[in-house]
């Protein structure tokens, strides 16, 4: 079995709580798309409704720079 | 809202908009790399510049190893160099020349020579013979020990010493130091040999290439001539040269070796022979603000070490940066034009893999100072608003650098967009457009100007709210700006075409050459129909930003001048003024594409003068307020009136809402329905200044939180009990982190990216 490759994973540690389903976020499987490219990745997902949440840290950092990079290809 | 659609990264197919051709030739235009004048005149093209740079630096040994590049015997060499360069010394002009020959012999007595290189040096298979004394066969086994020949020298000398002193008549000391140079070469010599007919017609058979002296080639074929372009008798195939000066004998050498080349090869030795000699040169050095000075006297024992050095340091190292000294974006860069260009388009032409040079297309102002500083007019503007254009219509041009500005111009045609006849008239003669930043910076001065026309100016004046369309030219958006053409052209058709007054000269520019009005600056109108009662200059001399959509417009500019002397301002002189003025940094979108560089951009306006600065373009005084300075635009000095103090970018939009409500309803008596919300968004100060840095406008994230209320759809953080909500709006995901207030919300932090994130299924 192949095993399977995310490029970042984050566990909301239970920290994070969904507001409408009123659930602690998990670590879930989630998937971004730029460009026609597309990343898995880990992130703080509400199990039911499946709301990814981005932190500020990732969208400023790691997420910014492969946005930077793509643009340029 | 309309949004753009943002492109793919995996499209292949190719659009040019500007051709090699035309890239080759504006390429060209640029003399950074062409020789200097001494070097040009050198017919051994010895680089000069580079070699009295060193020389100037005390390191004789570097610059020996420049000279030692272009011949084998440098002390012969230099005996005899007649320094055709000297008289071609830039420094002539305004004194003496360099005194290069002086100079040159100083590096050949006092520097040490460097170690050969032996790395790739491999020996050719073709063996040369040469035939004879002098000057010429010298140079020759020289040059062709370089060029790695296996060449056999049969002479009538007895030893080294001898055969250098059959050639050249040196001192006794340099003519063994010439001979100790010579036997260190890779070169095998036969002393003492008759050489009469029998003895070389037995050896040339050994031999690929023949070469001789003048008199052996003579006597070998006495029937032919050798033909001094190519130094060969080619019945014979003899190479041969005259000995009559260390010049003629050394340049003859260089080119019967290249001869040789071309024998060995089977190839014409007329043809692929390159540049020889001397050369003209395109190369342009300003003299402007240096001394002319005298060289350095010389006794007949040449220059002492320090003498050198110090006529060395003469030398002011011509070259051309014109454009480059007074441009913040090629300074940046570090490239004078022609190589940037050819980057640029380079870049252009990538199918797939990386663009590097995306960035440098798009920090560049376009405001086309460098055709003006550039001896040759060279654009580097063209280039780049080109080379945007390419990546746009071949859909490699990625949308986040230019998204927030064309948004913004969207913004302008859409919601802010106002046209409307003056009351009573239906059709008018004049329409006052006074541009996007006007209304967002200082939309009370707007309302005064418009006005004051309506009451002054006869035939009607209407008015038009919205963007010119320079937004989406400047970020190679053609297709946009061809749709912003069609909307004024549109209005104005409807407005009985009237003649344009514009309110900013980027405006002017734009609509001369998009609608084909006639267009007039609003100054011009004013200079006419006589100043408003409230103009007042400064008491303070004041210095002028000329902006650089007027560049080219020497009536605009003077229009300007004459209403400050008008107003009573005494107006500073300051450099790179009227045509020569740079930009600001808001031009070509070099802010939005590269904040740095056009705070930088701003940053050398301002080094100008300590003054306030009058402008008359709004987009200036702004930039040039958030650089600290106190600036005005002329319209506020006309009018009495004050422009906002650095609105942020929704205070920009704000600005232009509130304007056309209030021209709405003090002028046409209308009513704009405002959507009133129930609740209320409050912002803390760290909100509104990351907001404003990261280019995220109130209304954006007014939208989130309509969309939670709509959703609910948040994540509560447990530790700080903040909601955080998110809502995807065209390319971007906005996201807002406020708390819940009895009111409303209160935000304190809004970040935004433009990759979509979703959540995988079955995977």
């Amino acid at each position: 079995m192949a095993v399977e490759r995310n490029y970042y994973t984050i566990d909301p540690e239970g920290k994070l709580t969904c507001n409408k389903c009123k659930v602690p976020l998990v670590k879930g499987k989630a998937k971004f798309m730029y460009l026609e490219n597309g990343f898995p990745v880990e992130m703080p997902v509400c199990p039911k409704c499946g709301f990814v949440y981005v932190p500020e840290e990732l969208a400023l950092g790691k997420v910014l720079a492969v946005e930077r990079a793509l643009e340029d290809k | 809202m309309t949004y753009i659609q943002e492109r793919g990264s995996t499209h292949v197919y190719h659009v040019n908009r500007m051709s090699k051709e035309e890239m080759d030739h504006m390429i060209s235009l640029c003399v950074h790399d062409q020789p200097a004048y001494c070097v040009a005149a050198c017919p051994f093209k010895v680089d000069t510049k580079e070699m009295l740079f060193y020389a100037a630096k005390g390191n004789f040994k570097k610059a020996l190893a420049i000279y030692e590049k272009i011949t084998p015997f440098p002390m012969i060499l230099c005996d005899g160099c007649t320094a055709p360069c000297e008289e071609k010394c830039k420094l002539c002009e305004i004194g003496d020349g360099v005194s290069i020959r002086e100079v040159e012999r100083a590096i050949v007595r006092y520097g040490e020579s460097g170690k050969r290189s032996s790395v790739f040096r491999i020996r050719k298979k073709k063996k040369a013979v040469i035939f004879g004394s002098g000057l010429f066969p010298l140079f020759l086994a020289g040059e062709l020990e370089r060029k790695m020949y296996p060449t056999t020298i049969y002479c009538q000398e007895e030893n080294y010493e001898e055969y250098i002193a059959a050639a050249a008549h040196l001192s006794e000391s340099d003519c063994r130091n010439e001979a100790k140079r010579l036997k260190s070469m890779d070169l095998v010599f036969e002393f003492g040999c008759s050489l009469d007919p029998v003895f070389i017609r037995e050896k040339m058979e050994l031999a690929d290439v023949v070469c001789a002296s003048e008199e052996i080639a003579q006597k070998l074929a006495p029937q032919e001539e050798a033909d001094i372009e190519i130094m060969l008798r080619e019945q014979a195939r003899i190479v041969s040269g005259s000995t009559q000066s260390v010049m003629d004998a050394a340049f003859s050498a260089k080119r019967a070796a290249l001869t040789v080349d071309l024998l060995v090869q089977n190839l014409s030795p007329y043809s692929n022979r390159g540049s020889e000699g001397a050369v003209t040169t395109r190369l342009y050095t300003n003299i402007e603000g240096i001394k002319g000075s005298e060289r350095i006297p010389c006794g007949a024992e040449g220059y002492s070490k320090e003498e050198a050095v110090e006529e060395a340091k003469r030398c002011i190292q011509c070259h051309c940066d014109e454009c480059i000294k007074s441009c913040v974006y090629l300074s940046e860069y570090k490239k004078h034009p022609g190589l940037l260009a050819r980057e640029i388009y380079n870049n252009t032409q990538i199918i797939m893999g990386d663009h590097p040079m995306n960035k440098a297309m798009n920090s560049c102002s376009l405001c086309g100072q460098c055709t003006v500083t550039c001896p040759n007019g060279f654009d580097m503007s063209q280039v780049c608003r080109s080379a945007r254009e390419n990546m746009v219509s071949t859909d490699k041009m990625p949308l986040a650098p230019h998204e927030f500005a064309l948004m913004d111009m969207l913004f302008s045609n859409s919601e802010a967009f106002l046209c409307k006849p003056q009351p009573g008239f239906d059709i008018c003669r004049y329409v006052f457009f006074p541009g996007c930043q006007a209304g967002a910076i200082a939309p009370d001065v707007v309302m005064d100007v418009y006005e004051d026309l309506c009451r002054r100016v006869e035939g009607g004046v209407a008015l038009i709210l919205g963007c010119c369309g320079a937004i989406s030219e400047w970020a190679g958006r053609y297709e946009m700006t061809e749709k912003v053409n069609e909307q004024l052209k549109q209005e104005l058709a409807k407005l009985g075409d009237p003649a344009i007054i514009a309110g900013c000269p980027s405006c002017m520019k734009q609509l001369k050459e998009s609608t084909g009005a006639v267009v007039t600056g609003v100054w011009e109108i004013l200079k006419e129909i006589g100043l408003p009662e409230t103009a007042r200059g400064l008491e303070v001399p004041v210095a002028i930003h000329d902006a650089c959509g007027a560049r080219g417009d020497v009536h605009t500019q003077d229009t300007i001048r004459e209403l400050l002397t008008e107003m009573g301002c005494t107006v500073e002189n300051t450099e790179y003024s009227r045509d020569l003025s740079p930009c600001c940094g808001y031009g070509g979108l070099t802010a939005y594409a590269n904040k740095d560089m056009a705070a930088k951009m701003a940053a050398k306006c301002l080094e100008r003068s300590d003054a306030p600065y009058v402008t008359y373009c709004m987009a200036c005084r702004d930039r040039f307020v958030r650089e600290g300075r106190e600036s005005r635009h002329i319209l506020e000095l006309l009018y009495g009136d004050h422009a906002c103090s650095m609105p942020d970018i929704s205070e920009k939009r704000y600005n232009r809402l509130m304007l056309k409500e209030k021209l709405l309803k003090n002028i046409w008596n209308e009513e704009l329905m405002m959507e009133k919300k129930d609740y209320t968004v409050t912002y803390t100060e760290d909100a509104i200044r990351m907001m404003d840095e990261r280019m995220i406008l109130k209304s954006d994230v007014e939208r989130v939180l309509a969309d939670y209320r709509e959703s609910q759809e948040a994540v509560l953080d447990e530790e700080t009990k903040e909601l955080v909500a998110r809502s995807r709006l065209g390319n971007v995901t906005f996201w807002v982190r406020f708390i819940e207030t009895e009111e409303g919300y209160l935000v304190r932090r809004a970040y935004s990216h433009r990759m979509n994130i979703m959540k995988r299924v079955g995977q």
